[in-house]
């Protein structure tokens, strides 16, 4: 006991107290959950006490600058008071509090709820490689010395050292300047990096007889052409690049590991005018279940989500339960988009494919037959199903469930469902989930 | 007075750096304890443990004690407080339980700032537990630790016995939880060893084996009719108990409760693991009443004091400063009803009243003065000056230590000859070298600045009610004379006396005044059935005042009594809820009833008072801006252990428990329809 034990103790009364699991996939908030969180609401589990009706029993503020006068309305008592305002006072539990489960403990979950036991394929081991030599640091082994950006560096560093010479030197000609001269004109009029030594070495260096060829400065700038740092680099190359420790970096690997990325989850939803509210709703109380179940069941998940009209565009998952538009329906579009995806990025030989779509079954003439059917037979998936979600049972026209349900059969590894409300979801994911599990 | 020859009072696992903690802390434990003394306190010794942060967490949990009974309960605060420790950015300051020597936790990674406004302000509440008399009402000597420590163990054996099923023991905690605060705090502990029990000839007992007699019903009917029964009921002693409603429902049920076998479906006694949990449980409620009891007065105390050492004396360092006024924000600043800060405001404000009141004593004895007179005629400036505190108190220059007269009753003659030889560093611990006499007129109240204003304040009543016990009113000539003998220690010597004899409710029935209300900007509010939202509706102090007991009285919680335990004359269990004007939370009530059927074995009822509201009442209120007039209902809600009846009851029924000499609705009486 300890600790450990009453924490555990806690879950558990926690537990009982949750949500059941299929009560709150068919009726339950699911907009509190995030994708890797699955939050189910439980009853809070403080215990009852007798006490005050919270209302009748008002209390005492402090006012912050100055007081409220009587009549000025103060707002909800503090939080911590109890439960505020919402749900009936004393209603066991007017305050939410969540029950945390990852998605593993949702499949885990479900697969006992609903008698599933589905087997993960796994497709590509956890390997951990040696990628580009990309990333730096100061010391190394020599062979990993990155002499490319100690050379950049040490020009830089010329360049910036660097100066017309020659020019200078043509300065030392001219009549009457002698170095001190020279220094304070290339410094402060001409702004070069030489040095005073350099100078006076030079000046010792010029023979005699070319001291003081010109007349005056004027002249000299009229008669010696300056070259600038690019030039002189061209015509002369660059002998000397000054190298030093300190701009020296070696290379290392970057490291890349390569994960276990084994399922692939690509969501389609028809988003044309015909899928009013209650469609959606059915549609995303359907495949955010099989998302959690899916992604807790193998390490590593993508999804993909696709909303198409007559065409078909990739969207984000917050986006993708809210979307409407328009346009009439060409479901083949967007099993056209998937195929682009799936080939592109997810070939099925390192991934485990399933492909949900879901709509309410109606589609331009042909389209199922001619296009979608081929499509669905093309794209290698372990699963693709179809989700009908029609409130109102069948409409006239909506026949894209039964023409691929009729042309599969009883395929395992397609499935078709049926939702005309919360009731059926559950149904459904055991109809699509326990496709798979047969196929073995 | 540097190597204390006790060992030091703080403990740490064996780590490098937590050993160092301790060794850091070691100074400034001992030094708070030397201050606090010196302040006039008197604690009970404390032990300080330096824990990290995940054992603060739990020690939060389990209420401040390392050993406890198993249960969820724990296990869920310790999950919250996890949770708003990511939020708050882990930031848990004090515990300190109430015991004999008290223990204190240190959360390694608090700042050294915080680390000293945790120790003086655990000296402060080790003081409050050590002298305020409702802590004496469970015991003197509390051994707490132990005492916990081993219920945990009793209940631990209970769980892991084979032949009981450790979910019916949690079961069990949780049935008496539910009625934790039900107990009667103002009386002293008394326990209740298992063989205390009243042999209550049982006439249920009588009819349930009638009843497993198996005979027709009109046998029964001929033979053993009711008129039998009942007379046999009459007969019985025990047939009208408790003779005066009963406070401590624990106690009651641990001496005539049962158990209910939902297999044999009638009650049946209780096992004796059920009435050593039912008793241990009682207890801790007991254990933890006072602390409940005082939560304003002992948080007050604990920040006034911390304030004065840490702030006042310089307890914390130039730069550990900012740290600890930042934590005193973050503490008292919290918004809402604060009760750290309620606490502080009224300890300070007892200390200027009691000050003033001795001030103005004095003042009154001066010739030509008068209550009358008193504000147009008094030289308020000049009384403050007066009454600032002599520069031997105000500072301590260490390098006049000679100047100092040693036989001044200010001055402490040992600390200053060892402060004279060097062996204090008076640096660090100027207040060494005074009395508590010489800390008194140091620490001064009505002399700061934000008090200044405090004794011109004085309202006319106050001033009348002062004069009235006054003999010799001509007594002195001037200002000066007349406070060239002031008390300085009038203040906390009275604030002292109330922190023994007082709790939260006596405390803020006496204290609570307008001026304190409308310095501090306090007001009540209540819900409108008309606009559907809270309001503010007074600033009155007896209108604060009013919601404030209605907070702290009774834990905050209704007053159900035990009236019947004989109720139908079948031994059925019926509770009362005294009304005050305040409903009860009826669902809670409910589902707190399904608890104590458990406890009991056999029917339960509670009765009380409703408001109704009339829906056409609602509609007019709502359409006129103006607050509906409920009306009162006497109310039965009856549980058998399957389903709840709710019976209306006459007025006359109920109508001792209305409580008609106490109003807490603050609403205004114009906003009634």
């Amino acid at each position: 006991m300890g600790l450990r034990d009453d924490i555990e103790r806690y879950k558990e009364v926690g537990e009982n107290r949750r949500q059941d699991l299929s009560e709150f996939i068919q009726y339950g908030d699911l907009g509190q959950s995030r994708r890797d969180e699955v939050r189910i609401p439980i009853k809070i589990i403080d215990l009852p006490e007798f006490e005050y009706d919270r209302r009748d029993m008002g209390g005492v503020g402090q006012g912050e600058d100055g007081t409220p006068q009587p009549g000025d309305p103060v707002g909800d008592p503090e939080p911590g008071d109890e439960d505020g305002e919402d749900g009936d006072p004393g209603e066991e539990g007017g305050e939410h509090e969540y029950y945390e489960m990852d998605p593993e403990e949702f499949a885990q979950e479900l697969d006992e709820q609903l008698g599933l036991d589905l087997d993960p394929k796994g497709k590509k081991v956890v390997e951990e490689k040696e990628g580009d030599y990309t990333d730096l640091t100061r010391t190394g082994p020599t062979g990993t010395l990155d002499f490319e950006r100690l050379f950049k560096k040490g020009l830089k560093r010329k360049l910036a050292m660097d100066f017309d010479e020659e020019y200078v030197r043509a300065a030392l000609r001219i009549d009457g300047w002698g170095p001190a001269r020279v220094f304070e004109w290339a410094r402060s009029q001409e702004n070069l990096p030489v040095s005073r030594a350099w100078i006076e070495n030079a000046y010792e260096e010029l023979p005699r007889d070319e001291r003081g060829i010109y007349a005056d400065l004027e002249e000299m700038e009229e008669e010696v052409e300056r070259s600038s740092t690019a030039q002189r680099i061209r015509r002369d190359g660059v002998d000397e690049v000054p190298f030093r420790r300190e701009d020296e970096r070696y290379r290392y690997p970057e490291i890349i590991e390569e994960r276990e990325k084994n399922v692939v989850v690509v969501n389609i939803r028809d988003v044309s005018g015909s899928m009013r509210q209650k469609k959606r709703e059915l549609v995303e109380r359907t495949f955010t279940p099989l998302d959690w179940y899916l992604q807790g069941k193998y390490d590593n998940a993508e999804f993909v989500y696709i909303a198409h009209d007559a065409d078909a565009w990739e969207v984000d998952r917050e986006e993708f339960f809210g979307i409407r538009s328009g346009g009439g329906t060409r479901i083949s579009s967007a099993y056209e988009l998937a195929a682009e995806i799936l080939d592109e990025e997810f070939p099925f030989s390192d991934w485990n494919r399933y492909v949900f779509a879901a709509g309410d079954s109606e589609n331009s003439s042909n389209d199922t037959e001619e296009k979608v059917i081929p499509l669905m037979e093309e794209i290698d998936a372990n699963l693709h199903a179809y989700v009908e979600t029609q409130p109102s049972g069948n409409a006239i026209n909506a026949t894209h469930a039964e023409e691929v349900q009729q042309h599969f059969g009883d395929s395992d590894d397609v499935a078709v469902a049926y939702v005309s409300s919360p009731e059926d979801v559950t149904d459904a994911i055991y109809e699509i989930l326990s496709t798979e599990e047969n196929n073995e | 007075m540097s190597d204390s020859e006790d060992t030091t009072p703080i403990t740490a696992p064996d780590d490098i750096e937590m050993q160092r903690e301790a060794e850091r802390l070691e100074g400034p434990v001992r030094e708070a304890a030397a201050l606090a003394k010196k302040l006039g306190l008197d604690p009970y010794p404390v032990n300080y443990w330096i824990v990290d942060y995940d054992e603060m967490n739990e020690l939060i949990a389990y209420g401040g004690f390392q050993q406890r009974y198993p249960h969820w309960r724990w296990g869920m605060t310790y999950d919250r407080q996890q949770k708003q420790g990511q939020f708050l950015g882990g930031k848990a300051f004090e515990i300190v339980n109430n015991d004999n020597p008290a223990h204190a936790f240190l959360q390694i990674s608090n700042s050294l700032a915080d680390q000293k406004a945790v120790i003086t302000h655990v000296e402060a509440h080790s003081d409050f537990f050590a002298n305020n008399e409702w802590f004496g009402m469970f015991t003197d000597d509390p051994d707490a630790a132990a005492r916990l420590a081993r219920h945990g163990e009793t209940i631990e054996e209970y769980m892991q016995d084979t032949d009981i099923e450790r979910a019916e023991v949690e079961k069990w905690i949780d049935h008496i939880l539910c009625l934790e605060d039900n107990i009667d705090q103002h009386q002293p502990y008394t326990p209740l060893s298992p063989d205390d029990e009243s042999s209550d000839l049982d006439t249920e007992e009588v009819a349930d084996e009638l009843g497993d007699l198996e005979l027709s019903e009109e046998v029964r009917q001929e033979v053993f009719d009711d008129e039998w029964l009942e007379a046999r009921r009459e007969d019985d002693d025990a047939s009208t108990f408790p003779e005066e409603p009963e406070r401590d429902i624990l106690a009651f049920l641990r001496k005539h409760g049962r158990q209910y076998d939902p297999d044999a479906e009638k009650a049946v006694e209780m096992e004796e693991w059920q009435k050593e949990i039912l008793e241990i449980l009682r207890t801790e409620a007991y254990y933890f009443a006072p602390q409940k009891m005082t939560k304003v007065m002992n948080e007050g105390w604990a920040s006034y004091w911390e304030s004065l050492m840490m702030a006042d004396e310089n307890f914390a360092d130039g730069n550990e400063f900012i740290t600890y006024a930042d934590h005193m924000s973050k503490v008292l600043g919290s918004g809402g009803l604060n009760p750290y800060s309620l606490g502080l405001q009224l300890w300070k404000f007892v200390e200027n009243t009691a000050n003033r009141r001795h001030v103005v004593e004095e003042l009154l004895c001066i010739e030509g003065i008068t209550w009358r007179n008193f504000h147009d005629t008094v030289d308020f400036e000049a009384v403050l000056s007066v009454l600032e505190p002599d520069d031997l108190v105000a500072s301590v220059d260490p390098d006049e230590l000679d100047a100092i007269d040693p036989s001044d009753p200010r001055i402490d003659a040992e600390a200053l000859e060892a402060a004279r030889d060097g062996e204090i560093d008076l640096d660090a611990y100027p207040w060494k070298i005074f009395t508590y006499e010489g800390m008194c007129e140091r620490h001064y109240s009505l002399t700061k600045p934000e008090n200044r204003g405090f004794i011109s304040r004085i309202s006319m009543e106050e001033l009348e009610q002062i004069s009235r016990y006054m003999f010799d009113d001509s007594k002195y000539e001037s200002i000066e004379e007349a406070l060239s003998e002031v008390d300085y220690s009038v203040g906390w010597d009275r604030m002292r006396e109330i922190r023994e004899s007082h709790n939260d409710v006596t405390f803020l029935d006496e204290f609570l005044t307008q001026e304190f209300v409308d310095e501090h900007n306090y007001f009540t509010y209540e819900y409108m059935q008309s606009s559907g939202d809270y309001r503010a509706t007074s600033t009155d102090y007896q209108d604060v005042k009013k919601k404030l007991m209605l907070q702290f009285t009774n834990f905050g919680k209704p007053t159900i009594v035990v009236s019947d335990g004989n109720y139908r004359n079948r031994n059925e269990l019926l509770l009362e809820h005294r009304y005050n004007g305040v409903s009860l939370d009826l669902e809670q009530a409910k589902d707190t009833l399904e608890r104590v059927f458990e406890l009991w074995g056999r029917p339960v009822a509670l009765r009380t008072i409703v408001k109704e509201y009339d829906d056409h009442d609602l509609e007019v209120a709502r359409r006129r801006d103006r607050e509906p007039e409920p009306t009162e209902q006497g109310l039965e809600i009856r549980y058998n252990g399957k389903e709840f009846r709710r019976e209306d009851l006459e007025w006359a029924e109920v109508e001792h428990l209305a409580a008609t000499d106490i109003d807490y609705d603050t609403k205004p009486e114009e906003w009634l329809a």
